[in-house]
């Protein structure tokens, strides 16, 4: 039981920040996750798999631009709209038909999709590793207070506030927002006045798978991609909706918040049991705010 | 109840009714269970690969002792229970002669207790647990790869040369990352009394983000840092490293770092002048044995060899030599005349120590490095260790298994 | 209560049945004698699992910690402990029911996803200790080698073993589903506000049917155990919990002997798939979803739908 030396104000704001960004990944992951299991009660084991396609396509993409800078950006913007498609045929051609059954019936038929979606990854890219170098501009570290931080991680640290105004105005300004969220509370209501309430299922599915794959296409820079994305994610994702309130953005924003902080500043507090911070953390707030740190659309 | 009871019937006549394996009944069967997904798989095809390709030479020339060779694979996914299962498959249904396999320690060692049970020889072929032959050895399982403790004994003798006295250790929180870091450690501090641990981190399997634990090592300051991490971390660990500028504020060692697997992902974006160890490299040394080998495996499979093919290529001489010499297909008689025996390799002479059923590996100590030509780095300034160096005594192999 | 319980026609199936699992190893090969052996030990978990999944309505979504703990246990009185090995045969369910009390405690506070996500939280917890500490439990290497005696060990001990005991279990927990506990558990699942309206202490019965749940996964895991000789952390992993969940969503949740035939579906599928291609885990999952949407009831729910068209089959309210 060692706790690390060197705890500096200086190691702690870089322990903060490295937090900051890893949660930006997580938060869009999350978010999506939220959105599917708020509005339309599927719990999408598969949410996951998309994260996995969504980092194998950004490589993709990217190395067929040589892994410029142009490739970089062409592949944030298309691996995501790809996972979207994606979703957006299976969505109409199979869940469609489903969402009448119960939720451990949908928890299975994610799941097969989990088992389809892991092997079709194996047969189109194969089983190596692939390794995404970030565009030029992103290479490299700043120093802070002689401690190295990378620039990539800078980028994350801008994007994820984008991202979450972003997702804000959609959810609050938009009309399509305000439906869903109608929608997620009393579907039969929606549908009684006259509102398609199929075609707002469809988009809230394709926009949170949507998210799934951005997640993917940001973190492909800074980890192997390989088949078990698809796993370590997954669990982590489905903790955070769950404490910060199912359906709610700025629950999965502070889940994120509270994953990502717990577990690199546990890194620098006490390095041999960082692992179960986050763990300890749900727990914490599962048995003193059960349903969640934030109100819940069930 | 009733349908239950049908459904019952139903299976149990058609467990019945399904056909033994309609393969042709003198066949001599061998069996590989491995992790052909997922990150494992680029290390373990490679094994698979260069073992066919022997067994295609053997078969051409007419098959082993005049029995037509066969090789079937199950994939374990990385989970030890279909692993295990897969194994008692191919020995019960299958009755495979020799069973090989896996990169997964775990399934490696309680498939080498069913073989020892069952008295099928088990040739190891990735799984770097120093227990294999070590504390859990018995006459039935081989190794034909390095295992932590050579490696440890390497790399301490590599870094024992270079002039670091204050040492950090990090690496992947599991048994192989904390059997390295140990193996390296230990030898050491026997090699070079003077040496000094400053601290230790350690961080979960698939880690995804290394900045935090790099900025704390480097606010320790140590001259060099021992990085223990398995397949999985080694690639993400360098990346991070470049990123951070790791490599070159700090030097630091880690096992595998020099091999083919490791850098070729990276492509030219791999940190350069990090210390590593491995058993093959396809451009060294340049051994007519070592081009020859290259040359067929590319022109079959593509792509250059990685150590893996090495390990293939081992166990198929071992395997095929030693029924040679036995003159007959027997198990009892295989094994003794497995144990000692020497074959040629691209490594140079290899030889299976009969105490222990440990291949005695060299080890390659470089330093990574860009080179005009490739467009991944290779490993430049290297030494080599001979196998025997490194072996544990056969005092510590019995004292191992007394316990 | 017995004779209340089976009918004659029930009986006499039962006893065929039981008869001609005893005789099967007569004609079997050695491989599907094992295969038998390991099915009966996966489907008394599954079927664990449905006590509080199906019956209970609970969303139990980490199992597979119980069954590995009870392997584990097992593994560990028999190589640590000087215990004669019966001792640990009765003393690792007696464990897992521990846990299960253990984690209970904390989790039956709540309900639906938000227990199940607890409980992997929990779960997770315990699979981490396991597999760090390496000196005792033998870290993420597993133990091997258990020394299990022949006359239970061997490929047809093991499937006699398992056999009885499996089905000593499955009587038990019929019994169980079907006494006044299991009645009052049954009715929590289909309204909790009207059994707390009566005044049914909703959460203490949860908490035993948990307690009783994970006696029965440490019994499956020490029939794992006699059939291998081996455990590791695998065993105590969510998605170990997760394909038990399948297990019985695929054979029929509401049904007691649903989740005996998804956990044989799954089992077969998985070894026989695996012989021909390494891509069964797609074949799996195409199959799953076939039976999704063909099958909702599961396997066992369709044919019981179609064959007999007697009582309603209970359901789950949304």
């Amino acid at each position: 039981m060692e706790f690390a030396a060197n705890i500096t104000l200086a190691a702690l704001l870089q322990q903060v920040l490295v937090g900051l960004s890893r949660t930006t990944i997580l938060f869009i992951v999350a978010s999506g996750l939220s959105l599917v299991l708020g509005v339309l009660r599927i719990p999408n084991v598969a949410h996951g798999s998309l994260y996995m396609i969504g980092a194998f396509c950004t490589y993709t993409v990217a190395t067929l631009f040589g892994q410029s800078t142009l490739g970089f950006w062409l592949a944030l913007i298309i691996a995501p709209l790809i996972v979207a498609l994606i979703s957006f045929i299976v969505e109409r051609g199979l869940f469609c038909h489903l969402y009448e059954r119960e939720h451990l019936m949908l928890l299975l038929f994610t799941f097969s999709f989990t088992l389809v979606f892991g092997d079709l990854v194996k047969l189109v890219w194969g089983s190596d590793y692939r390794s995404l170098t970030p565009p030029a501009f992103l290479m490299g570290f700043i120093t802070i207070s002689d401690l190295p931080f990378p620039k990539y991680n800078l980028f994350l640290l801008v994007v994820g506030p984008l991202v979450a105004a972003g997702l804000w105005f959609l959810t609050q300004k938009t009309k399509i927002g305000k439906i869903a969220r109608a929608a997620a509370v009393d579907r039969e209501m929606v549908g009684a006045i006259g509102i398609n309430v199929n075609l707002v299922f469809a988009a809230v599915f394709v926009i949170g798978c949507y998210l799934a794959g951005l997640g993917g296409a940001l973190v492909a820079p800074t980890q192997n991609i390989t088949q078990g994305m698809d796993h370590a994610i997954i669990i982590e994702a489905f903790l955070i909706v769950i404490i910060g309130g199912l359906g709610n953005i700025w629950g999965a924003l502070l889940g994120a918040l509270i994953f990502g902080l717990t577990d690199s500043i546990g890194i620098l507090v006490w390095p041999q049991f960082a692992i179960v911070f986050p763990y300890v953390a749900v727990v914490l707030v599962l048995l003193f705010r059960p349903k969640g740190l934030l109100k819940s659309t069930w | 109840m009733k349908t239950f009871a049908w459904f019952c019937i139903a299976l149990a006549m058609t467990l019945v009714l399904i056909t033994a394996p309609a393969q042709a009944a003198k066949a001599f069967k061998i069996g590989i269970v491995d992790c052909y997904s997922g990150p494992p798989a680029a290390y373990t095809n490679d094994v698979r690969d260069a073992f066919k390709l022997e067994v295609d030479k053997i078969n051409a020339a007419g098959g082993i002792l005049g029995r037509k060779v066969e090789v079937l694979t199950r994939d374990s996914k990385f989970k030890v229970d279909i692993g295990l299962s897969a194994a008692k498959e191919l020995i019960y249904r299958e009755n495979v002669d020799i069973l090989m396999g896996t990169i997964n320690s775990a399934l490696a060692l309680a498939i080498s207790d069913m073989c020892r049970k069952e008295k099928v020889p088990f040739f190891v072929t990735f799984s770097k647990s120093a227990k294999i032959t070590g504390a859990k050895g018995h006459r039935y399982v081989f190794s034909i790869t390095e295992n932590t403790a050579l490696a440890g004994k390497a790399g301490a003798q590599g870094l024992a040369k270079r002039p670091y006295k204050k040492y950090w250790i990090a690496g992947d929180d599991y048994e192989y990352g904390h059997a390295i870091a140990d193996g390296v450690w230990n030898n050491l501090q026997k090699i070079k009394p003077g040496v000094e641990l400053l601290g230790q981190s350690w961080w979960k399997v698939g880690e995804p983000d290394f900045t935090p634990y790099i900025t704390a090592i480097l606010s320790a300051k140590p001259d060099a840092v021992i990085v223990a991490t398995g397949g999985r971390d080694c690639v993400p660990f360098l990346k991070a490293a470049k990123a951070t500028g790791f490599n070159e504020r700090i030097p630091f060692f880690m096992h595998t770092a020099t091999e083919l697997s490791t850098l070729k992902p990276l492509g030219l974006n791999a940190p350069e002048g990090v210390i590593g160890t491995s058993n093959y490299f396809f451009y060294y040394p340049e051994t007519a044995a070592n081009k020859h080998f290259v040359k067929n495996f590319e022109a079959v499979y593509n792509r250059k060899p990685a150590v893996g093919a090495v390990y293939g290529f081992l166990a198929a001489r071992y395997i095929f030599g030693a029924y040679q010499k036995a003159g007959v297909i027997d198990t009892e008689k295989f094994i003794d005349n497995v144990e000692g025996m020497w074959v040629d390799s691209p490594v140079g002479k290899v030889t299976m120590r009969a105490y222990d059923h440990q291949a005695m590996l060299p080890m390659f100590m470089g330093v990574t490095q860009k080179a005009a030509g490739y467009d991944f780095l290779i490993a430049k300034d290297i030494v080599t260790i001979p196998g025997e160096d490194v072996m544990p005594t056969i005092e510590e192999i019995k004292k191992a298994r007394m316990k | 209560m017995f004779k209340a319980l089976f009918s004659t026609k029930t009986t006499v199936i039962g006893i065929l049945l039981l008869g001609i699992f005893l005789l099967l190893p007569q004609f079997l090969s050695r491989f599907y004698i094992y295969l038998l052996a390991l099915i009966f030990a996966t489907g008394l978990l599954a079927t664990s699992l449905n006590l509080v999944l199906g019956f209970g309505g609970m969303y139990q979504f980490h199992h597979a910690v119980f069954y590995g703990l009870g392997a584990y246990a097992l593994a560990l009185f028999a190589t640590k402990s000087g215990l004669p090995l019966w001792a640990g045969y009765i003393l690792a369910p007696v464990c897992s029911a521990a846990l299960g009390l253990a984690l209970g405690l904390i989790t039956v506070r709540l309900s639906k996803l938000y227990f199940g996500m607890l409980q992997i939280s929990l779960g997770s917890l315990v699979w981490a200790i396991v597999y760090r500490w390496y000196s005792f439990t033998g870290g993420d290497d597993g133990i091997h080698g258990i020394p299990v005696p022949d006359l239970i060990g061997s490929s047809t001990g093991a499937y006699y073993f398992n056999l009885i005991i499996t089905g000593a279990c499955l009587l038990l927990m019929y019994l169980i589903v079907n006494s006044p506990f299991g009645r009052v558990f049954q009715g929590i699942r289909d309204n909790p506000e009207r059994c707390l309206a009566v005044g049914i202490n909703v959460r203490s019965q949860q908490l035993v049917g948990q307690t009783v749940a994970a006696f029965f996964a440490g019994v499956a895991g020490t029939l794992f155990v006699t059939v291998e000789g081996s455990v590791f952390p695998d065993l105590m992993f969510w998605t170990l919990s997760l394909e038990i969940l399948i297990m019985c969503l695929l054979g029929g949740w509401f049904i007691f002997m649903g989740p005996m035939l998804g956990a044989t579906i799954m089992v077969t599928l998985r070894t026989f798939v695996g012989i021909y291609t390494e891509y069964w885990t797609l074949v799996l999952g195409i199959v799953l979803m076939l039976l999704i949407f063909f099958m909702p009831e599961g396997v066992l729910g369709l044919v019981i739908h179609r064959t007999e068209s007697k009582e309603p089959a209970a359901r789950e309210a949304g």
